[in-house]
């Protein structure tokens, strides 16, 4: 491969924070021996992607097989992708500074829905064909990969492949293919051929898609152009995630990026059940990590690493079956060192005396709590499972504790939301200040702040509000106005997200395969970096929707009967469409659903499809609101539940 | 306990090659990842938000290289500096090794304050009969332009052999001329610029072979291929 770094060099003095294109990095593999070279792109800057978790777990993953070496590429922040266009330069790679076009594959993670517009322009700066019809032979397979890949067809065609799910296992195995078949010489259509029938593959070209009346006569929106081809993709499970250890090397950047800290994953999946969630639905069943196995992962990656603070991530750490157990041992073998353990993802229910104690050693910055909506009524459509004492008990430990700052979220639009609701959100809010003030002593009532941070609701894919249609920006206005108006505390702050850019959201969320041709529309205007506000181009999407004629309001906005088949249909994330139904009938009603983990199986499919089941370390026991039952034990092989 | 500023290392170090272009703040968060690689028994401060007790040098411009650059570590308990300095190296990358350690008095002055002359040497594209000095440079502090007088910070004369450039500045408690922008103002004077271009460095061209034997013209300006802190010294 090309080095570039003899081109690049010179351009590096005059670009801000030159220490992301560098390489050397402690920690960084390079095998320039392989004969198979993947390059694993995340289509945002080095600052956000080196941070990104899947990048190190693919990376690991691609690098431990014999004959296969993975590198690294990020966008470069927009001024030097201007340079490189400008001096005649390709996007590179780290660990070579060789051209990504070079690679063998190039996988591209799909982090967020405004992701669209950079993987079209890595594509371009890389020197890729932006369409997978228009690559050659000697070009690179380009995959993607994550949570967007769970409503692949907005960018069906820009890509070779889509790996859906977890990579751990389904990544290698479809490089293990490719390079096989490369080698033997076998044509690139023949090896797509063979990769589409591959577990948790999905390659788009071998799909015809439908026309409205066909896609809701047949069931589905794509028809197998050839036999033999699955026509429901089913999501990959890494199955070994809970006994794997937490612990794997990572690379130490320089620069400062987001999250620059040691990251131990402590679980994955969430079964709260959440309506709204994507997350919730998509990494399911729920896996945890022993606290052996914790406490031994933070223990060796601070080592290893020379971080001083670890995070212990998940969707939801607190729900750890052995949190306590975890959270102590850490305090006592970091005490002394200028170690941070910081908990992401607190929930309202679980954060006790204990959890604030817990965590209570060390500086304390903002605390940041979901209760998601502003009256028990819409927390119970949307099956959040928090009251508004946990709340309060919540922020009592806290403030007692020594925190000063809280931060609430919330989000504005869910389905049914009356102004009720959106009054209920201020009501909340100010009634939470004063229980901050309350337990903060009467000399440091000066610095108490409460900032109620609102966006607009985007209905995602495979959740049971993916019918559900976004409430168009003017009404979402509307009611942010109503909440300001509503709130009469001066110490409480109210944000809101401009919905302009979740109305994009929720069209590249909703749409099907005709939303490519809007994405590559909206690119060639000059968007670009649609995940930085200051970046949005906002005239861009508009103009390009009607150049190619697609009606975003109806995309984003247009609730559907639960019958209605979606343009993601054949993917699975192993969550049965007749769940989906049923949560979605049990919001209307105002009905709950309780967490699998902590009891009774909702019946979600998940088990079923993947044969496989929830994993906790020890059973779970309830907090807050949902306390009671007492602990339970771990649900078994999960059995369908009579529809309730 | 025993007094912990009794175990006071002073480490010397290199930032080169592409490591260069790190910022002061990069380069002093990478040392001090390195510092717990290394499982010294660094000193955490008290307080709200602990931290190790680490104080670094005076601050190098990004794409300014230093042979001998320094750090000094509080320790908690004697490790002998051969052991520290063994560590040190296992747990830093080839561009930013760590050279020396030794103890210093607990009460010497701070590795930011006791030197503030600092040589450089600096690698040009081609050997120019002479190189004048400007007078004045213009930089931008706080959003308005400032005009530095040189000869306010330029210690001695700049030396030129050949392609090399040699020259030390003082830092002053009001501010200091960064070398960098020293001879960009140089190199615009000689080519004739109107205006000053940032520096295009060749950070890694460590055999600098981008170095033109023949005299510099009209059509070969002069630039800078690298500047690199040499030392740093006391005021005489």
């Amino acid at each position: 491969m090309i080095d570039l770094w003899p081109r690049l060099e010179p351009l590096l003095a005059d670009a801000e924070r030159p220490a992301r294109y560098l390489n050397h990095e402690y920690g960084c593999v390079y095998k320039p021996d392989a004969d198979f070279h993947f390059c694993m792109v995340y289509p945002d800057t080095y600052e956000l992607g080196q941070a990104n978790q899947a990048l190190r777990i693919l990376v690991n993953v691609v690098n431990a097989q014999d004959g296969m070496a993975a590198e690294r590429a990020f966008l470069p922040a927009p001024a030097l992708c201007d340079t490189l266009r400008a001096e005649g330069l390709p996007l590179f790679s780290i660990e070579s500074c060789a051209p990504v076009a070079q690679f063998d594959v190039v996988g591209i993670t799909l982090p967020h829905e405004l992701a669209a517009t950079n993987v079209l322009e890595t594509l371009d700066l890389a020197g890729i064909s932006l369409h997978a019809s228009k690559r050659d032979e000697g070009d690179p397979f380009v995959v993607a990969g994550g949570p967007c890949a769970y409503n692949p067809e907005p960018y069906a065609p820009f890509f070779d492949a889509f790996s859906i799910g977890e990579g751990e296992e389904a990544l290698p195995e479809g490089l293990a293919l490719i390079k096989r078949m490369r080698s033997q010489g076998a044509l690139r259509a023949d090896i797509l051929r063979a990769l589409a029938r591959m577990p948790g593959w999905y390659v788009p070209s071998f799909y015809r898609w439908r026309s409205e009346d066909e896609a809701q006569d047949g069931g589905s929106w794509i028809e197998p152009v050839e036999e033999g081809l699955p026509t429901v993709i089913e999501k990959r499970l890494f199955t070994k995630f809970a006994e794997s250890p937490g612990w794997e090397p990572c690379i130490v950047p320089f620069t400062e990026v987001v999250h620059d800290r040691l990251n131990v994953e402590i679980l994955r999946g969430c079964a709260r059940g959440c309506r709204f969630c994507q997350a919730g639905m998509m990494y399911r069943p729920v896996r945890e990590r022993s606290a052996d196995n914790v406490v031994e992962s933070v223990v060796a990656g601070l080592a290893a690493t020379g971080y001083d603070e670890v995070s212990l991530t998940s969707l939801s750490s607190t729900d750890h079956s052995q949190i306590a157990d975890i959270l102590t041992r850490l305090n006592r073998s970091c005490d002394g060192k200028g170690v941070r353990i910081s908990v992401p993802s607190q929930r309202l229910d679980a954060f006790g005396v204990d959890m604030a104690e817990l965590v209570a050693g060390q500086k304390k910055g903002g605390l940041t709590f979901a209760p998601e909506a502003g009256t028990q009524r819409l927390r119970d459509v949307i099956n959040k499972n928090v009251t508004e004492d946990d709340l309060f008990d919540a922020l009592d430990a806290a403030f007692a504790a020594g925190w000063r700052r809280c931060k609430l979220y919330f989000m504005i639009g869910l389905p049914t939301e009356t102004d009720d609701d959106i009054k209920g959100i201020a009501s909340l809010a100010q009634r939470a200040y004063d229980r901050m003030k309350a337990a903060t002593p009467p000399d440091q009532r000066g610095g108490l702040r409460l900032s109620v941070s609102c966006a607009l609701f985007v209905p995602k894919a495979q959740t049971p509000f993916q019918w559900d249609g976004q409430i168009t920006p003017e009404e979402a206005l509307r009611r942010v106005q109503l909440l300001r108006r509503s709130v009469k505390y001066k110490a409480v702050d109210v944000h809101w997200h401009d919905s302009a850019t979740s109305f994009v959201e929720a069209v590249m969320s909703r749409a099907g395969r005709e939303a490519a041709a809007w994405v590559e529309a909206a690119w060639r205007r000059g968007a670009r970096f649609d995940a930085w506000s200051e970046c949005f181009n906002e005239e861009a999407w508009h103009t390009a929707a009607d150049e190619v004629g697609i009606d975003l309001e109806a995309i984003a906005q247009t609730s559907y009967p639960s019958t209605r088949v979606m343009p993601w249909a054949h993917v699975s994330t192993g969550v049965s469409e007749r769940f989906l139904a049923r949560e979605r009938s049990r919001a209307e009603a105002g009905r709950t659903t309780p967490d699998c983990t902590f009891g009774a199986c909702s019946a979600c499919g998940v088990c079923q499809a993947l044969d496989a089941d929830n994993e906790l370390a020890q059973p779970r026991e309830a907090s807050g609101s949902n306390a009671g039952g007492g602990a339970v034990a771990p649900a078994r092989r999960c059995e369908e539940a009579p529809d309730a | 306990m025993p007094d912990p500023s009794l175990f006071r290392l002073r480490v010397t170090f290199c930032k080169q090659g592409r490591l260069a272009l790190l910022s002061h703040l990069e380069l002093a968060r990478a040392l001090e990842r390195a510092v717990r690689r290394a499982r010294l028994p660094f000193a955490v401060s008290q307080g709200f938000s602990p931290h190790m007790k680490i104080a670094f040098g005076a601050a190098l411009p990004v794409g300014v290289g230093g042979t001998r650059e320094l750090f000094d570590l509080q320790m908690t308990r004697y490790v002998s500096p051969e052991r520290a300095l063994e560590a040190l190296q296992a747990a830093s990358v080839p561009d930013l090794m760590v050279k020396s350690c030794e103890y210093i008095d607990s009460h010497a002055l701070a590795a930011s304050a006791a030197f503030p002359v600092s040589a450089y040497r600096a690698l040009l594209s081609c050997a120019p009969a002479q190189l004048a000095v400007p007078e004045g440079v213009m930089v931008i502090r706080k959003k308005k332009e400032k005009v530095l007088r040189v000869a306010e910070f330029l210690v001695g004369d700049m030396e030129l052999t050949g392609a090399t450039l040699a020259f030390s500045l003082e830092s002053k408690p009001t501010g200091s001329l960064r070398p960098d922008v020293l001879l960009a103002a140089c190199c615009a004077q000689a080519n004739g610029d109107e205006e000053d271009r940032p520096l295009a460095l060749f950070v890694e061209n460590a055999e600098p072979t981008l170095i033109d034997a023949d005299a510099c013209g009209p059509d070969n300006p002069l630039r800078v291929i690298t500047i690199t802190r040499i030392g740093q010294r006391p005021v005489r």
